[in-house]
């Protein structure tokens, strides 16, 4: 059974790393920085618990803030370029987050011993859950309440004037800013919560796992951040969601039985879904599922249908 | 200062290599539009199918170097079939997603046939040092630098002398007159794909032999540097790509030898962020290229 409660946390920390890139993407910016905010909110509410003994609520809150903050910092050199630079760019600063968790050593004493960042061994010892007595269901049931708000919080942001604001700059950027909308604030401004996103699920990361280390914030954390989105298109939130239950739940787990081919076919099954929905699986204009629960199409719909002919 | 002009000349030998890594990657670029994730990875099997004929039949250099050439060029062709050839177009992020997804699957299946962590692979021996006044050059250094100049000088006959070339240049400025003119996009960017292959196989062949040594992270090695030393040298221009390279090359060098290892890196990355921000037209600068206005669209 606790396998069962650890994928389930596997996939609500994930999920809330491809949210934190979904915000970033609705405005058609594709950020590889988002490995780097989780690995900043990793880090920091880490060593909130793990050194200074905070309790996990304001760690996790702190954290996203933490990386809010840089996103928002980085997001105005970074947002001047577009495109395919922007993705180099993001993956650059990216990098430089991991090098600097990777060079960074800076321990002190609790409890007759180190603990805090030790370089490249990592950061071990994030014992918050256990020593308080948290089960692993108490974990799971946790992470999914996070996961919860911050889903119903896009949700409710995507059908308010915001989500129409960034959907809009994701369509056409001349249009957006020809009706008087600031593209820089849009853009900053969904790279700033896309950051604190990302902080928020570092920031759990870190307790479920206890044992940090910069190699897990690389590129392959990056593109699978920006995978989950595209792969479960920008329809709604619930793409991401599904994106990570096929690729965590199924590809990665559903197939462990194949032991070391399991990769290749991984590799085989993306490929197949990208050729098969190029936007997404749940893409933009996914009328289908509306139509299967009754629900009518966003004001925005007549517009995007009109594009996609 | 004697360690400083010695580092830059190792620099620029590194740099030449990483210079044709960013060519591979300015090709497909420069045709496709796309960004070919799995063009280090592709690189890896060659290098493998090298490291396994020099280990299996102790094969001599040439023959290994036919190897690696015939390896990255075949992963290649299924990363274009996969990933490109059958996308869309316009779907630039799906090529993106599926070409990675290509990546972790080469790397895998090189993993497997090569469980081990590193392997040897042969290396130019018996040249001897060179010797500039203070100055010391490894030889294979020499080699590298001489043949990635050969390359460049052999693609631009290609690219300024031939009809395939034409076709190449025609289909980078503008695809749809391209199309228009009569050049066979499909057979032209898959020709293209293959071209880059090769020119990314001789770059990690030389880094290979320079080495001695390779293991499965060289995939991952080899797209970003070649990623990097093209976006700094400017997207789209070949020019670029070399001076990026070259650019990259003794930067690293010269933070290798301050900084260590692990400020080699962060400088790197650090560069790259700086140069796209300040320069994000690159080192060569230049007219607007097509593939450049490209690069800036709406992913």
């Amino acid at each position: 059974m606790d396998f069962y409660f650890g994928l389930a946390q596997i996939i609500g920390v994930h999920t809330l790393l491809g949210l934190s890139a979904y915000v970033v993407l609705l405005t058609g910016q594709v950020s590889m920085a988002q490995a780097g905010f989780y690995a900043i909110g990793a880090y920091t509410p880490g060593a909130m618990t793990a050194m200074f003994g905070l309790h996990i609520l304001p760690a996790i809150v702190i954290a996203g803030l933490v990386s809010a903050g840089i996103a928002c910092i980085v997001g105005f050199p970074a947002l001047r370029v577009k495109g395919l630079m922007l993705v180099v760019a993001t993956l650059a600063f990216g990098e430089m987050v991991r090098l600097f968790f990777f060079n960074l050593t800076w321990q002190v004493e609790r409890n007759g011993e180190l603990v805090g960042p030790n370089g490249a061994e990592g950061f071990r010892a994030i014992r918050y859950f256990p020593q308080n007595g948290w089960e692993v269901w108490h974990v799971t049931v946790f992470i999914w309440i996070v996961v919860a708000v911050v889903m119903a919080a896009l949700w409710w942001m995507d059908r308010s004037r915001a989500g129409a604001v960034l959907r809009a700059v994701g369509h056409d950027e001349i249009a957006a800013q020809s009706i008087g909308l600031n593209l820089t604030a849009v853009k900053v401004g969904a790279m700033t919560a896309g950051g604190f996103i990302a902080g928020l699920g570092g920031g759990i990361y870190a307790h479920t796992v206890t044992h940090i280390e910069h190699g897990v914030f690389g590129v392959l954390l990056a593109t699978f951040a920006i995978a989950y989105p595209i792969l479960g298109g920008l329809g709604t939130v619930f793409g991401t969601l599904i994106a990570v239950l096929f690729i965590q739940g199924f590809l990665i787990e559903g197939l462990r039985f194949m032991g070391d081919w399991r990769s290749l076919l991984f590799g085989a099954l993306i490929v197949l879904a990208m050729n098969l929905r190029p936007t997404g699986l749940l893409g933009e204009h996914a009328p289908r599922m509306k139509h299967l629960l009754g629900l009518r199409g966003r004001k925005t719909e007549t517009l995007e249908s009109k594009e996609a002919n | 200062m004697i360690d400083f002009v010695q580092n830059t000349l190792d620099g620029l030998a590194i740099g030449s290599a990483y210079g044709l890594l960013a060519l591979g990657f300015t090709l497909i670029f420069g045709v496709m539009r796309r960004l070919n994730m799995a063009f280090g990875p592709s690189i890896l099997v060659g290098i493998f199918a090298g490291a396994w004929l020099h280990s299996h039949w102790s094969a001599g250099m040439i023959p290994v170097f036919l190897a690696t050439l015939a390896g990255a060029v075949i992963a290649s062709a299924y990363v274009e079939r996969l990933s490109f050839a059958a996308i869309r177009g316009d779907a630039a992020l799906a090529s993106m997603a599926s070409s990675f997804a290509l990546w972790m699957q080469l790397e895998e299946a090189v993993a497997r046939v090569f469980p081990q962590r590193t392997y040897a692979f042969p290396t130019f021996e018996g040249l001897p040092m060179l010797e500039l006044g203070p100055l010391f050059l490894r030889p294979e250094y020499l080699v590298m630098f001489l043949t990635a100049a050969a390359l460049v000088a052999g693609l631009q006959v290609i690219l300024t002398r031939t009809l395939f070339g034409l076709h190449l240049r025609t289909l980078s400025d503008n695809r749809e007159a391209a199309r228009v003119s009569g050049v066979n996009v499909a057979q032209v960017a898959l020709l293209t794909f293959l071209l880059a292959a090769a020119i990314g196989g001789v770059a990690g062949f030389l880094i290979a032999a320079t080495d001695g040594q390779i293991s499965t992270k060289l995939g991952m090695w080899a797209t970003m540097k070649g990623l990097i030393a093209m976006v700094i040298g400017g997207l789209g221009s070949m020019r670029g790509a070399l001076i990026g390279g070259l650019a990259l090359g003794v930067v690293e060098a010269q933070a290798q030898w301050y900084l260590g290892a692990s400020g080699r890196e962060i400088t790197t990355f650090a560069l790259l962020f700086v140069a796209l921000i300040l320069l994000p037209v690159g080192l060569a600068g230049g007219a607007e290229t097509g593939a450049r206005a490209e690069a800036g669209r709406r992913l």
